[in-house]
C-alpha cells in the first residue's frame, strides 16, 4: 500500500490549488479538535505526507477529519485519484440522516466496546456506518479487518457492491464479501461484508476472531439463527479480548433487549427517512383475505390520490392468483369507470431474479393527457417486509398472514404453514408506505384482533429450527455447556435433545456428547449433518462423485421448473430424466444432462429452457459443487465412481442416501396403501405429488418431511428394508422400536438377514 | 400382531397379551383393526366365565372380520382424519415423556440439564415447549375464528335450553303439539291484528296535522313505513311496537350484509375509516352531492334511533302469553278506533252495535 501512496504524490501537488480555498473556511474548528498534532492544512508544504489519512489518529478520530480525508483527490485508500462518479455519489451519502450523527456515533463509538445502534430504514445505517467504522479503525495500520454481517445472500453482495462504488474501489479488493459458496475478498480486503453464517464458519476456526478489529451485526432485529448465535458467541469473546469492538445494528425500537442482553450496551438512535402512515382497520373480520384484498386493492385503485400499492399475501400460488384476478379487474374498471392503467406484479422468493426486477419498473402513464393517472401494485410475500425497498409506496395493504417454516421435535416435522403474524411485523409492513411521502395501510382485521390475537415479536429463527447443524457448529466452536450457552433467546429443550440424539445417532458426537472425527469432519461442510455424513461416508458405497453431485442439488433451491400455463409439458420433459426408483436419481440424471449439454457446447440457458429446468439453481449447484469438492480434497475424501453400466450403479446410491438418511425413512402403512408411516415417529404421511416414482416400494428414504395443508416427505427414493439394518444398525436396533407393524417389519426382515447368513455360514 | 395368536393358549399368556394391547394402543388408535379383537377378547377372559375360549370358528371369523377391515381401502377424509389425529397426538405429548431414554436428553443432563428451560439466565417468562403447529385450513380472516366459536358457543347454549324446555313437557305431547299450533295460529293473528291497527293509525295521523311527525314526507306513497320508523320508537303504541321494531331490526340487518357484500368503502366511508377523497375544500353540499353524508332520510337509510335501547315497557309486553296480546291489540282496537278484528269492520257507533262480543268464540 505504501507503493500506491506515493504514485498520487504527482497529482496531489497539481491540484493544491483548488483545495486551499476549502480549506481556508474550515480551518477554524479544526485546530481546536486537532491539538497538538501537526497542521493537516500544511500538508502540501510537506512533500513525505501524502495520504490524508496519515493525521488521523485510530480510535481518536473526528467526523471532520474522516469527511476531510473523503474530499481529498485521492483516494485514501488505493491512491488513485477519485472519480467524478465518486464526489457525486458523496454528495448524496451527506444527506443521509446517519451522516448528521457521525460525531455523535464516533464518540460513543470511542467510549465503548459494545454499541447498538437503531436506525430506521432508509437511514443508510448499513452503508454508512461501516464506512465511519473503516475511517476510524484504520485496518492498514493494524491489518485486522472489519466486518459487517447481513442475514442475505443478496444483501452482503448488493451492499458490498455498493459500498465500494462509494469508496471508489474495485469490489473484492478493499472492499469485498464473503457468503456461503462464494468468497470476494482479497488480500488487500479492509471492509468485509458477510452473511452471519459466514462470519459463524470462520468463528470455528478462529475462536476469538481474532482477523476483526470490529464486528458489525446487521438487521439484528431479524433475529436469524446465526445472528443469535454470533451475539451469544461475541458476547463472550468481548470478555477475553476487550480490543474487539462490536455493533449491534437495528432498524426496529424493541432495541432494550439487545441493551440488556449486552450488559447495558450504550444506544445510538437515527431517526430514519419515514413519513406518518394512517391506518384502517376493517370493522369486521374477513371471510375470505384474499377476497377481500384484492377488494381493497381495486377500492384503492378507484378512489385514492396517486400512490403505488404493496399488498402482502404469503405463497406463490396465491400471489399469482391475486395478480391475476386484479388483473382483470382493473381492466373492466378502466373499461367501465374511466379508471387509471395499474401493472400489478408479483414478487417471491422462487421468482427469476429479471422479474422480480420489474417491481422497480415505473408506474404506468395515464391512458391519455389529462387522465387518472397510472400506479403499479406490488403482490409481495413477507420479503417485501424488510429485505426489498421500494420507493413509491403509498398504500400498503395487509391482511395479516405470512407463511412461517417451524420445525417441532416432536414429530420432526417441518411445517411450512400459514399463521397469523406478529404485532412487530405488522408495524414493518405499515411503514413500507411512507417511505416517500405520508400513507395509508389498510389492515384486514380488527383493531380488536391485532390487539388481542397478534402475538408481539415474530419467534426468532432460533426457536422455529431443527438445531442439529447449530449445535455441531457450536461444539466445533469450542461451546461445552449447550443448555446454559447464554442465548438471547433459548430454544425448547425438547429440541436440543433432539437435535443432540440425531447427531450421536450419526455418529457425530460420542455418547459423552463430545464431537468424533466424523463430526469434526461433518463441521468442515457448510451443509445439515445428515448431508455431510452422506457425503463423507459416500467413498464406501463407491459413488462419491455421484453423492457430491446430488448434495449440491440438494443444497439449491428446486431446480424444476414448472410454470402455471405449462404445467404439463413440464411434467413430461421431467419425466425425460426420471428414474423409477427415486426422486435424487432424478435430480442426478438432469444433472447430468445439463452437464453433457454444456460439454456438447449448447447454449445450456436454451437448453435448462426447453427442459424445463431452471438454469440459475444448476449453475449455483455446479458452483456449490466444486466448493464441497474442494472441502472434499482437503480433508482427502476419495472420488469413486462405478462405470455407469455397473448393474450396481444406482443401487450404490441409493444405499449411500442412507447413511445420512437413515432417520427420514417412511414405511408403507398396508400394501397398496398410499400413506406411509414415518420410522420411529410413526406420523402418516404422503408421498408428494411431485415425485416421479412411479411404483414406491414399501420403503422410502426421504430428503423432507413437510406438514403444508397434509404431511407430506418430498424428494423420495425407493431403498430396501435389509439395507436399514445394515447401514445403520444402531437406530434399527429393533430393541428399541415401539411395538407396531413398523418393529415386526424389521424383524422379520433381521430373522431373513440371519437365516441367509447362517446358509451361507453352513456351506 | 395377530397372526403369532395360538387359538388355544395358557391363561397366563393370554392375560399377559392383553394387558400389552391395552397399553400399547388403546389410547392411540382406537378405530383401528386391533379394536374388535380387544374387545371381544375381554369378553373372553372375564373371570367369571374363565373356560369361554374362542372356538376355532369364533377365530375364523373374528380372522376374516380382521382382514376385511384391513383390505377395506380407507377413504381420503379417513386417512387425513387419522393423520391429523395422530399428529396431535403426537404433537401435544412431551418428548422427555415419551422418549426417557434418548441419549440426547442424558448428554444435556451431562450439561447440567435439570429441567426447566435453557440458557444462562433461566428466566421464567421463557418459553419451554416448542411452538405450537396450527395447521389453517381456509382463507378466513384474522379474528373471524374466534368470532365464529363466539357464536356457535352461543348458539349451541341456545339451542341447549330450547331443548330443555321442550323436554319439560314431552309427557303432554299431543296437548304441547295441539297448544303450538294454536299459538301458532296467534301469533299469526296477532301480526294481522298490529298491522290493522298500524294502517289505522297512520291513516289517522296523516289526516291529523297536530301530530308532529310524518308531516311533509307522509305526502309520498311509498314512504309511509320509513315515516314511523323514522320517528323514536317508544312514540309508538306497545301494542304494536313489537312488529316495528323487529321490521326494523331485519331492515337494518339486511343492509349492512348488503353494504358488507357489496360496498367495502362505502362502509368504511360511512364508518369514518377510510376517508376517500376527503377534500378539505368540500363543503357539505359537495359532500351530499357525492353521496357522503346522510341527507336526511331520503338515500341513506335512516334506522329508528332508540333501535338498540332497552325497552322495559316492550319486553314486558312481549312476555306476555300470545292469547293475551292478542286479546290487548283486539282491546285496543276496539277502543281507539271501534274496529273489531273478527268482524273486520270499522262501526261507526260508539256501541259497535252488531258486533257478537269481544272474543272469537262469539263471532264463529
Amino acid at each position: 500500500m505504501a507503493d500506491s501512496f506515493k504514485s498520487l504524490k504527482r497529482s496531489s501537488a497539481e491540484r493544491e490549488a483548488s483545495q486551499d480555498s476549502k480549506r481556508v473556511k474550515t480551518n477554524g474548528d479544526s485546530e481546536t479538535k486537532m491539538g497538538s498534532k501537526p497542521n493537516p492544512y500544511l500538508a502540501h508544504l510537506n512533500d513525505d505526507a501524502a495520504s490524508p489519512l496519515d493525521d488521523l489518529e485510530r480510535h481518536k478520530t473526528t467526523a471532520f477529519q474522516a469527511s476531510k480525508a473523503e474530499d481529498s483527490d485521492n483516494n485514501p485508500w488505493t491512491g488513485h485519484p477519485h472519480s467524478q462518479q465518486y464526489f457525486k455519489i458523496l454528495k448524496t451519502r451527506r444527506d443521509l440522516p446517519v451522516h448528521k450523527q457521525r460525531q455523535e456515533f464516533l464518540d460513543m463509538y470511542h467510549s465503548t466496546q459494545i454499541l447498538v445502534f437503531v436506525g430506521e430504514t432508509g437511514s443508510g445505517k448499513t452503508t454508512q456506518i461501516p464506512q465511519y467504522v473503516l475511517y476510524d479503525e484504520l485496518p492498514h495500520l493494524t491489518g485486522k479487518l472489519i466486518a459487517c454481517t447481513q442475514p442475505r445472500r443478496v444483501a452482503a453482495m448488493s451492499v458490498a457492491q455498493r459500498v465500494s462504488d462509494e469508496l471508489d474501489v474495485k469490489l473484492g479488493e478493499e472492499v469485498g464479501y464473503s457468503i456461503r459458496f462464494e468468497n470476494r475478498t482479497g488480500p488487500k480486503t479492509l471492509l468485509k461484508y458477510m452473511t452471519d453464517g459466514q462470519l459463524l464458519r470462520e468463528a470455528m476456526h478462529d475462536h476469538d476472531m481474532s482477523r476483526y478489529s470490529c464486528i458489525i451485526l446487521d438487521e439484528a432485529h431479524e433475529r436469524t439463527l446465526a445472528t443469535d448465535i454470533l451475539m451469544a458467541l461475541l458476547k463472550q469473546i468481548a470478555e477475553r479480548r476487550k480490543d474487539l469492538k462490536i455493533i449491534v445494528m437495528s432498524a426496529t425500537l424493541d432495541a432494550q433487549k439487545f441493551q440488556s442482553y449486552f450488559f447495558n450496551a450504550p444506544l445510538l438512535a437515527v431517526p430514519g427517512r419515514t413519513h406518518p402512515v394512517e391506518i384502517f382497520y376493517t370493522p369486521e373480520p374477513e371471510r375470505d383475505y384474499v377476497e377481500a384484498a384484492v377488494r381493497t386493492v381495486l377500492q384503492i385503485h378507484a378512489s385514492e390520490p396517486e400512490g403505488d400499492v404493496l399488498l402482502f399475501l404469503t405463497g406463490e400460488e396465491e400471489i399469482e392468483d391475486a395478480c391475476r384476478r386484479i388483473s382483470l379487474e382493473v381492466d373492466d374498471m378502466i373499461r367501465e369507470s374511466d379508471a387509471g392503467p395499474m401493472s400489478v406484479y408479483p414478487l417471491y422468493g422462487t421468482l427469476p431474479p429479471h422479474q422480480q426486477q420489474r417491481i422497480f419498473d415505473k408506474a404506468p402513464d395515464a391512458h391519455r393527457k389529462g387522465g387518472r393517472p397510472g400506479r403499479k401494485c406490488i403482490v409481495a410475500t413477507n420479503i417485501a417486509e424488510t429485505s426489498l425497498t421500494i420507493d413509491g409506496i403509498v398504500y400498503v395493504v395487509d391482511p395479516g398472514f405470512g407463511k412461517q417454516k417451524i420445525y417441532n421435535p416432536r414429530t420432526r416435522v417441518e411445517s411450512l404453514l400459514v399463521s397469523p403474524i406478529s404485532k412487530a411485523s405488522a408495524q414493518q409492513r405499515a411503514g413500507r408506505a411512507g417511505r416517500t411521502r405520508p400513507g395509508k395501510c389498510f389492515r384486514l382485521y380488527t383493531e380488536a384482533a391485532f390487539k388481542k390475537e397478534l402475538i408481539e415479536q415474530t419467534y426468532p429463527e432460533i426457536l422455529r429450527s431443527n438445531l442439529a447443524n447449530t449445535v455441531l457448529e457450536l461444539k466445533k466452536l469450542g461451546v461445552e455447556d449447550l443448555v446454559h450457552f447464554d442465548l438471547m433467546d433459548p430454544p425448547a429443550p425438547e429440541t436440543m435433545m433432539r437435535a443432540l440424539e440425531e447427531l450421536n445417532y450419526l455418529a457425530c458426537l460420542d455418547d459423552d456428547g463430545e464431537l468424533t472425527t466424523l463430526g469434526g469432519m461433518a463441521s468442515e461442510f457448510p451443509l445439515d449433518p445428515a448431508l455431510a455424513v452422506m457425503l463423507i461416508s459416500s467413498p464406501e458405497f463407491y459413488c462419491s462423485n455421484e453423492i457430491l453431485s446430488i448434495t449440491s442439488l440438494l443444497s439449491v433451491p428446486q431446480i424444476w421448473v414448472r410454470p402455471n400455463n405449462a404445467r404439463k409439458r413440464a411434467d413430461e420433459m421431467k419425466q425425460q430424466f426420471a428414474h423409477p426408483d427415486g426422486d435424487h436419481l432424478t435430480l442426478l440424471n438432469a444433472y447430468h444432462a445439463y452437464k453433457g449439454a454444456e460439454q456438447a457446447g449448447e447454449d445450456v440457458k436454451k437448453w435448462c429452457h426447453e427442459h424445463f429446468l431452471s438454469f440459475r439453481h444448476l449453475s449455483t449447484a455446479d458452483d456449490v459443487r466444486s466448493q464441497l469438492k474442494r472441502t472434499m480434497e482437503t480433508h482427502g475424501i476419495e472420488f469413486i465412481s462405478t462405470p455407469f453400466h455397473d448393474k450396481d450403479y444406482y443401487t450404490n446410491i441409493r444405499r449411500a442416501l442412507l447413511a445420512g438418511f437413515f432417520m427420514q425413512v417412511a414405511m408403507r402403512e398396508s400394501s397398496n396403501s398410499k400413506v406411509y408411516k414415518t420410522v420411529k415417529d410413526d406420523q402418516l404421511v404422503m408421498i408428494h405429488p411431485g415425485t416421479v416414482v412411479t411404483s414406491p416400494y414399501d420403503w422410502v428414504v426421504y430428503n423432507e418431511f413437510v406438514l403444508t395443508t397434509k404431511q407430506y416427505v418430498r424428494t423420495v427414493t425407493n431403498v430396501r428394508p435389509e439395507w436399514l439394518i445394515e447401514i445403520a444398525p444402531n437406530y434399527y436396533d429393533v430393541e428399541t422400536f415401539e411395538k407396531g407393524e413398523i418393529k415386526s417389519a424389521l424383524t422379520r426382515v433381521t430373522e431373513k438377514i440371519r437365516r441367509r447368513q447362517a446358509m451361507k455360514g453352513g456351506r | 400382531m395377530s397372526k403369532h395368536q395360538p387359538p388355544y393358549s395358557p391363561e397366563q399368556e393370554e392375560e399377559e397379551e392383553e394387558e400389552d394391547y391395552m397399553t400399547m394402543t388403546f389410547d392411540d388408535h382406537p378405530p383401528t383393526t386391533t379394536n374388535p379383537k380387544t374387545q371381544l377378547r375381554s369378553k373372553c377372559s372375564t373371570p367369571s366365565t374363565s373356560t369361554t375360549y374362542e372356538t376355532s370358528l369364533q377365530r375364523h371369523r373374528r380372522l376374516r372380520r380382521e382382514a376385511e377391515a384391513r383390505a377395506r381401502p380407507k377413504s381420503n377424509a379417513e386417512l387425513a382424519a387419522e393423520a391429523d389425529a395422530r399428529r396431535e397426538a403426537a404433537l401435544s405429548r412431551s418428548l422427555f415423556e415419551t422418549r426417557p431414554e434418548s441419549k440426547g436428553l442424558a448428554m444435556m443432563a451431562r450439561m447440567g440439564f435439570r429441567g426447566g428451560s435453557l440458557g444462562r439466565r433461566g428466566d421464567a417468562g421463557v418459553k419451554v415447549a416448542p411452538i405450537t403447529i396450527h395447521p389453517r385450513l381456509d382463507r378466513s380472516g384474522i379474528g373471524l375464528e374466534s368470532d365464529r366459536k363466539r357464536k356457535l358457543r352461543e348458539a349451541a347454549a341456545a339451542a341447549d335450553t330450547a331443548t330443555k324446555r321442550a323436554r319439560a313437557d314431552e309427557g303432554a305431547y299431543r296437548d304441547r303439539l295441539r297448544r303450538e299450533r294454536e299459538e301458532a295460529r296467534w301469533s299469526r293473528q296477532l301480526v294481522a291484528a298490529q298491522r290493522v291497527l298500524e294502517g289505522l293509525d297512520s291513516e289517522n295521523q296523516s289526516l291529523d296535522p297536530d301530530l308532529d311527525h310524518g308531516g311533509l314526507e307522509g305526502e309520498e306513497e311509498g314512504t309511509r313505513k320509513r315515516e314511523a320508523a323514522s320517528r323514536p320508537l317508544k312514540s309508538i303504541p306497545v301494542v304494536y311496537r313489537g312488529l316495528i321494531r323487529s321490521r326494523e331490526t331485519t331492515e337494518r340487518d339486511r343492509r349492512m350484509r348488503h353494504d358488507l357484500e357489496h360496498g367495502l368503502a362505502q362502509v368504511r366511508w360511512r364508518e369514518g375509516q377510510l376517508p376517500g377523497y376527503d377534500d378539505a375544500d368540500e363543503d357539505g353540499d359537495d359532500k351530499m352531492a357525492l353521496g357522503k353524508e346522510r341527507a336526511g332520510g331520503t338515500a341513506v337509510y335512516v334506522t329508528a334511533e332508540d333501535l338498540d335501547e332497552e325497552d322495559e315497557e316492550l319486553e314486558a309486553f312481549e312476555g306476555l302469553p300470545v292469547e293475551e296480546r292478542l286479546e290487548k291489540v283486539v282491546g285496543y282496537l276496539r277502543g281507539k278506533y271501534r274496529y273489531c278484528f273478527w268482524c273486520k269492520f270499522k262501526y261507526p257507533d260508539e256501541g259497535m252495535e252488531g258486533c257478537p262480543g269481544v272474543t272469537e268464540e262469539e263471532h264463529d
